[in-house]
């Protein structure tokens, strides 16, 4: 039955039939990719102060290590999630054949999420940073995420409680699983942390760290793929039992693994290998979901030749492949004593964040805006520069830092090398990551274009 | 089990709760009931035993400059940890003698923690008494002047306030001396 119903539901699911509002899903996807562009901004500031150190080095506001938590939560929070949620009310109301439970709440949550960001944006320039990674962010602009995730949780669930279809769509559980793990994941990053100090404080804030990507960033990225893969390529997803393997592993296995953050580090070896044991069960979820999504795919291929969103999502799901190889690999113990701490690991971040999650998120965008405004897509050809922008300055970046990362552990590793001169040999791979960084912007700048200019834009052509 | 998890949203979501709860409960509230060293401060005053010391909180004017130390992001380029590794025992040992590995005792006043993921420059975590003040106060101005090729960005906002410079460089000397691993206390002021 579970069959028939995706097959019904995602290949050949009856638009028309109700008329959504969208209004939500409209102010999410328009704010976070204008963050998108803007962020990508102190994005590519960065990579330019790691070739000249003395850039705008004077001013207080645009020193380095104000910047970076800038630039890392204006993408995870500011672009990232606030895309994921506009494509999530968006596609459970299509998947539940109801109308969006309150699209007044709904409004209000867009609202109180770009003050958020906005807060974030000052408060970060002005060095009022908690000293955690990822939940740098003042306890006050914490309280309002907790209240704009109640909001958009309730909205959700309660779209799902009025649904139609009795069977719930793999989109759905994960939409809901990430709901509910982002609650606690982000309470014990944010507000535990209060509590503790130390070790402790540092154990709870690698689960969160990663649990920000396993349990938010992951689930609802996965969520998306499995919606706009089967819909952009008119193809039922291949296997439902597949997926419950994928999504009941993965709500098992990725908590216990926070402690791999410190591997040799100031920690217990017991819960080292904890971690180290479940990060090399992650390979488990995420082979089921990749070979479901390829399995999909199967006899569909050349549809990636005309269609640019299927270029985003099966390449994200190549990338995801890739650097949930990566993490299992990094965590043991050998291999975590070369390329921990180095540049390996920003090359590693940004497959998972930018080539997977974030190549799922534009894909989503790409389908769903011309859809909820009634429009062709501005630019086709546009849309494809973006892809190639995004694809070969995303490679540039990753492939580089992996090689300089390896190489810089090396070189710690042998300890009649000065630490001076390991800066020093990385300097060419810091110009090519700069270089990569600008065709990377070029592609957000593209894709940022096409979509503001599809959505404000006056064409007049018909609906896709 | 699983199943029933396709019709019932709250079955979907109670399992999937259950399941993040095991995982979750045994890696961060069990580990440091197990391990009392997570909250027991360093102290040791028995050379048999091995090195000696005491980790006592930081006074007002290191607390301030810890504050600096957050504020200006130092974390995300300079990791506070001597891992069990013997190059960085070594690498970050100094006049010949290794530097101890770092052990959570050593960590239990610290708030926020400043262990750190990335190693764009050197770890701090055994800096205390490694440079003299005007070594600090050269190098915070301008790197450059005195590592060739640095790329840490300078920090004339730090140097040209005195308050600030001082309790900036009373926290950094103090870091790593819980545990006291110069043989002949040869720190430099």
């Amino acid at each position: 039955m579970q069959l028939q119903f995706s097959r019904a539901e995602v290949a050949k699911a009856p638009e028309g039939a109700l008329i959504h509002d969208d209004a939500t899903a409209k102010w999410f996807l328009v704010s976070s990719v204008a963050y998108f562009f803007i962020v990508g901004i102190i994005a590519v500031t960065i990579a330019a102060k790691f070739v000249w150190p003395d850039l705008m080095g004077t001013m207080s506001w645009l020193t380095y290590g104000r910047l970076r938590p800038l630039h890392v939560n204006g993408m995870l929070f500011g672009w990232l999630l606030a895309a994921d949620m506009g494509l999530a009310y968006y596609v459970i109301p299509r998947l539940c054949g109801v109308k969006l439970w309150s699209e007044k709440l709904g409004l209000a949550t867009a609202a109180l999420w770009n003050v958020i960001i906005l807060g974030a944006v000052v408060t970060l320039l002005a060095g009022q940073n908690q000293g955690w990674e990822y939940a740098e962010l003042p306890w006050y602009l914490d309280v309002l995420v907790v209240i704009a995730w109640i909001m958009f949780g309730v909205n959700v669930l309660m779209t799902v409680a009025s649904r139609k279809h009795q069977a719930m769509y793999v989109t759905i559980w994960y939409t809901m699983g990430c709901i509910l793990w982002t609650a606690f994941v982000y309470l014990t990053g944010n507000f535990a942390t209060l509590f503790t100090t130390g070790t402790n404080q540092a154990n709870l804030n690698w689960m969160y760290v990663h649990n920000a990507v396993g349990l938010i960033f992951t689930p609802i990225g996965l969520a998306i793929a499995y919606y706009f893969i089967p819909r952009a390529s008119n193809t039922p997803l291949h296997s439902h039992k597949l997926s419950m393997v994928g999504f009941w592993s993965l709500a098992f296995v990725y908590v216990w693994t926070g402690a791999h953050h410190m591997l040799h580090g100031p920690i217990s070896q017991w819960l080292q290998t904890i971690a180290i044991a479940f990060s090399l069960m992650l390979l488990i979820p995420v082979w089921a979901v990749v070979y479901n999504l390829f399995a999909t795919m199967k006899g569909q291929w050349h549809q990636l030749r005309e269609s640019v969103p299927l270029k985003f999502l099966m390449s994200g799901v190549v990338f995801y492949l890739l650097t949930c190889f990566q993490g299992p690999m990094h965590s043991l113990r050998t291999v975590n004593a070369i390329v921990s701490k180095t540049d390996w690991i920003p090359g590693h971040a940004h497959m998972a964040v930018l080539g997977c999650f974030s190549f799922f998120a534009i894909a989503g965008t790409y389908v769903a805006v011309p859809k909820i405004w009634g429009k062709a897509l501005h630019s086709q050809s546009l849309a494809n520069w973006s892809y190639w922008m995004l694809m070969i300055g995303g490679l540039g970046f990753f492939t580089t830092l992996w090689l300089g990362g390896f190489w810089q552990g090396w070189q710690w590793n042998n300890v009649s090398i000065p630490f001076i001169d390991t800066v020093i040999a990385l300097k060419p791979i810091w110009i090519v990551r700069f270089v990569s960084g600008i065709m990377m912007f070029a592609g957000i700048v593209f894709f940022a274009y096409n979509i503001m200019a599809t959505a404000l834009g006056d064409h007049e052509e018909a609906a896709v | 089990m699983f199943r029933k998890a396709d019709n019932n949203a709250l079955w979907a979501i109670g399992i999937s709760l259950v399941l993040f709860f095991i995982g979750g409960i045994l890696t961060t509230v069990v580990p440091p009931l197990v391990d009392t060293s997570w909250s027991k401060p360093f102290e040791n005053h028995d050379p048999a035993k091995g090195i000696t010391g005491k980790v006592v909180p930081l006074n007002d004017l290191q607390k301030k400059g810890r504050a600096i130390y957050v504020r200006e992001g130092c974390w995300y380029c300079h990791t506070q940890q001597v891992r069990t590794l013997l190059a960085d025992t070594k690498r970050y040992g100094w006049r010949g003698v290794d530097a101890p590995i770092s052990t959570p005792d050593e960590f239990v006043f610290d708030d926020p923690h400043m262990f750190g993921t990335k190693r764009t420059g050197p770890d701090l975590a055994r800096i205390g008494g490694k440079y003299d003040t005007q070594w600090h106060k050269t190098h915070f101005k301008n790197p450059r002047d005195l590592v060739k090729g640095s790329i840490m960005p300078p920090f004339p906002w730090i140097v040209n306030n005195p308050e600030e410079f001082t309790a900036l460089v009373a926290y950094m000397q103090n870091l790593g001396r819980g545990k006291d691993w110069r043989p002949a206390n040869d720190y430099e002021k």
